[in-house]
């Protein structure tokens, strides 16, 4: 289980989350709901290690990862994925290389065989040789999640990943994360603006603004919700 | 990235070799000055009425020589970057060569164009041929800042002004203010250099700020008064470069291909003639001109001018561009370490005092930076840095350091922090995120400040001048040095010469940018 406990965090004098307190179970596809600002990216970032919080802790399965204001474990030893909303793919490495530089970086044996796994497994072995402005948007989505995904990470965490598809491509690609659960035994954070998006594959969403929990639960329950802010945000 | 820099004992051995080397020199000269024990008397002469009335000329022409370059150079930058016109490509090489070549060819050049048609080389008063042949100069500077410029404005803006008003006043109302502040950028930078530029002024016999310092040191062996004079002239480029940077420092400077472009483009249907017939009179005014004249006398008696010319200069080219070489790689990495250390944690101190340094290096005169050195290293036990090419190293690395940064800065404000972040979480070290992922990334970023940096410093004479370690040959001083004393003909071949050898290098470097710029469009698009 993935908690942040008490996080306070600022941008500048800009206080982005403050005493946000939550709790994310294993193997499940949670979704952080919210217009922009609300501060579901920072944190997606606070989870990775890539923001240290001014105040509070997060932990992922009772293992302190930030505490204190203090990284205790940084962000390439938290396995831990991230897809970003740009994808992030490096340019100027192939499809291969770009999936391998993290396995390489960690010494990792059997890195081409690895590589050609995880491809063959979103289907893009012949791809391998190209580079990333070669590729279709669908197919540099795949490859960014297929990079995350070939470290075998216990958590996968997506920000707004979909933000640049037309709705078919995205439909194609969120039925492809939903299996990606069970296909990889993954704990999934997944953040969007989209409530579409989020109830087509959350097991759970939290729903944020201004840096607070609006409602937390199933999708039943959020359907259900009361909240005056969440009935706004799902257009009831 | 930027809590790490403190730990990173490169930055900190970079940034004290900085301050150790170029900076002090500099500080240790000018407390010198004011601890003189005339100090009194040369504050009276130094801050004299004659002393203000020559600064103001000085930046009289100074402002003069910006604001019709940044004018011409922003006619020449919307043709070329915002209009569909032939023959472009070679328009925007060909009007770039007079920046990347030394001043002083074209100020010989254009004497010799006086001298040819007038048989007077003083047809026109000096100050108007200084400024014309600095105008000629700094154009380009204007074209590729404004060009730039154009690049970036988003076609939205624009069409959205075409529904409702005409072109032309879409020009006024929109374009024009929305690149306002690389017009005052372009107009900061154009009035520095040409108030510390040396060498048109004193082939031309303009007295202006830089040659009466030169002359004090020279000619009086007066240090102390050329330090106090130049204060002022200081004092003026620090505060306007300080405002440009504070201002637009979020500009895009210099930048290459057409990533992220998304500006209209404008064909052009009655104006098509007068803008390419603008064209070719820039050209044959800037260039076709005086190259041709400058053959036409170097062989007016017969190759043997050229000859001995090329004799002469024989010994000065490996040293020039085996210096330039070294420079420019130094000038690269210095400027990447300012450039980083700044765009990674902008609240970093390291980071942001080591860009005010360049900026305050950058902004002394060449004559005062050439003083400096001079003073601080002609000391007992520097031998080796005073009496070698390693003192015009320093020096170079000084001076085109602040550019260098300049143009990386702008490359890594547009790196995304994403791609080192992905890095980061792969577990990629620091120093492999730099080198596998950052640096091959900006890598045409990199080779187009060398291509600057290595130019510039080819070209170099007002610090060089000053600092030439004896038995010592380069390019510009060689020419500069026998100037006085040989025939015109002798002159001409060798300033052709240095012409033709900067050209060479310039065409050269530009192949390899165009292969490079080519692949990283490519792989961004």
């Amino acid at each position: 289980m993935i908690e942040l406990k008490n996080i306070y965090h600022s941008y500048g004098s800009e206080a982005v989350l403050t005493d946000l307190s939550l709790q994310l179970e294993a193997q499940k596809i949670h979704c952080l709901l919210g217009s922009s600002g609300s501060g579901k990216t920072t944190i997606l970032r606070l989870i990775a290690g890539l923001e240290v919080p001014q105040k509070g802790m997060v932990s992922n399965g009772g293992i302190t990862l930030t505490g204190d204001a203090e990284i205790l474990i940084p962000a390439d030893r938290r396995k831990i994925g991230f897809v970003f909303q740009d994808l992030a793919l490096w340019p100027h490495l192939s499809v291969y290389k770009n999936i391998a530089f993290g396995l390489e970086e960690q010494k990792a044996d059997r890195i081409k065989e690895k590589v050609f796994e995880i491809l063959h497994h979103f289907d893009l072995e012949e791809f391998a040789g190209k580079y990333p402005h070669q590729l279709s948007g669908g197919q540099q989505q795949l490859v960014a999640i297929a990079r995350s995904l070939v470290l075998k990470p216990d958590v996968l965490l997506m920000d707004e990943p979909l933000a640049n598809l037309d709705v078919k491509l995205k439909r194609k690609m969120l039925a492809h994360i939903k299996k990606l659960k069970q296909d990889f035994n993954l704990t999934m954070i997944y953040v969007t603006h989209d409530h579409r998006e989020a109830f087509s594959i959350a097991d759970r969403v939290i729903v944020l603004n201004d840096g607070r929990i609006e409602a937390m639960g199933s999708l039943d329950e959020i359907k259900k919700s009361e909240n005056e802010f969440v009935k706004y945000f799902l257009e009831y | 990235m930027g809590r790490k820099l403190v730990k990173q004992p490169l930055f900190t051995i970079v940034y004290l070799s900085f301050v150790l080397m170029i900076v002090a020199p500099i500080v240790y000269t000018i407390g010198t000055a004011f601890f003189s024990e005339k100090i009194g008397v040369e504050l009276t002469q130094a801050f004299q009425g004659r002393t203000i009335f020559l600064l103001l000329k000085s930046s009289l022409i100074a402002a003069i020589i910006a604001f019709f370059s940044t004018i011409i150079g922003t006619f020449l930058g919307f043709l070329l970057y915002k209009t569909k016109i032939p023959f472009q490509g070679f328009f925007k090489v060909s009007l770039l060569i007079p920046l990347l070549i030394s001043p002083y060819i074209f100020a010989v050049a254009w004497k010799d164009i006086f001298l040819f048609f007038f048989r007077d080389s003083t047809i026109l008063p000096s100050y108007l041929t200084c400024i014309l042949v600095m105008i000629i100069v700094f154009s380009p500077l204007a074209m590729l800042i404004t060009g730039s410029a154009f690049m970036h404005i988003n076609k939205q803006f624009e069409e959205s002004a075409l529904m409702v008003t005409s072109f032309r006043k879409m020009i006024l109302k929109v374009i024009l203010p929305l690149i306002k502040p690389s017009l005052i950028s372009s107009f900061v930078l154009i009035f520095i250099f040409s108030i510390s530029e040396f060498s048109v002024p004193a082939l031309f016999g303009v007295k202006v700020f830089t040659t009466e310092i030169f002359t004090q040191f020279s000619a009086f062996y007066n240090h102390s008064m050329a330090i106090l004079q130049s204060l002022l002239l200081i004092l003026i480029c620090v505060f306007l470069l300080y405002a440009e940077r504070k201002h637009l420092a979020d500009l895009p400077f210099l930048s290459i291909g057409s990533k992220g472009s998304s500006s209209k483009i404008y064909v052009l249907k009655k104006g098509e003639f007068f803008s390419l017939s603008f064209l070719f009179l820039w050209l044959s005014v800037s260039m076709i001109f005086p190259v041709t004249i400058l053959f036409i006398q170097s062989f007016k008696n017969g190759v043997g001018a050229f000859i001995q010319a090329f004799d002469l200069m024989m010994p000065t080219f490996i040293d020039s561009i085996a210096l330039s070489f070294v420079a420019a790689l130094l000038i690269v990495f210095v400027g990447f370490v300012a450039a980083f250390s700044a765009s990674n944690k902008p609240d970093l101190r390291m980071g942001k005092s080591f860009n005010y340094l360049l900026l305050f290096v950058f902004a002394v005169p060449s004559t005062i930076l050439g003083i400096s050195l001079i003073k601080f290293y002609n000391q007992p036990g520097l031998e080796m840095i005073y009496t070698t090419y390693a003192i015009i190293l320093i020096a170079f690395v000084g001076k085109f350091s602040f550019i260098a940064a300049k143009i990386i800065g702008d490359a890594l404000k547009g790196y995304p922090k994403s791609l080192d972040e992905a890095a980061r979480i792969a577990g990629a070290t620091f120093s492999i995120r730099i080198r596998k992922i950052l640096i091959p990334m900006i890598l045409p970023v990199l080779f187009l400040a060398f291509m600057v940096a290595f130019i510039f410093s080819l070209g170099d004479l007002g610090t060089s001048i000053m600092l030439y370690p004896p038995g010592t040959e380069l390019m510009p001083i060689k020419v500069f040095t026998i100037m006085a004393n040989a025939p015109q003909d002798l002159i001409n071949s060798m300033t052709l010469i240095v012409f033709l050898t900067t050209l060479i290098l310039i065409i050269g470097l530009y192949m390899i940018a165009k292969l490079m710029i080519r692949k990283y469009n490519c792989a961004y698009d």
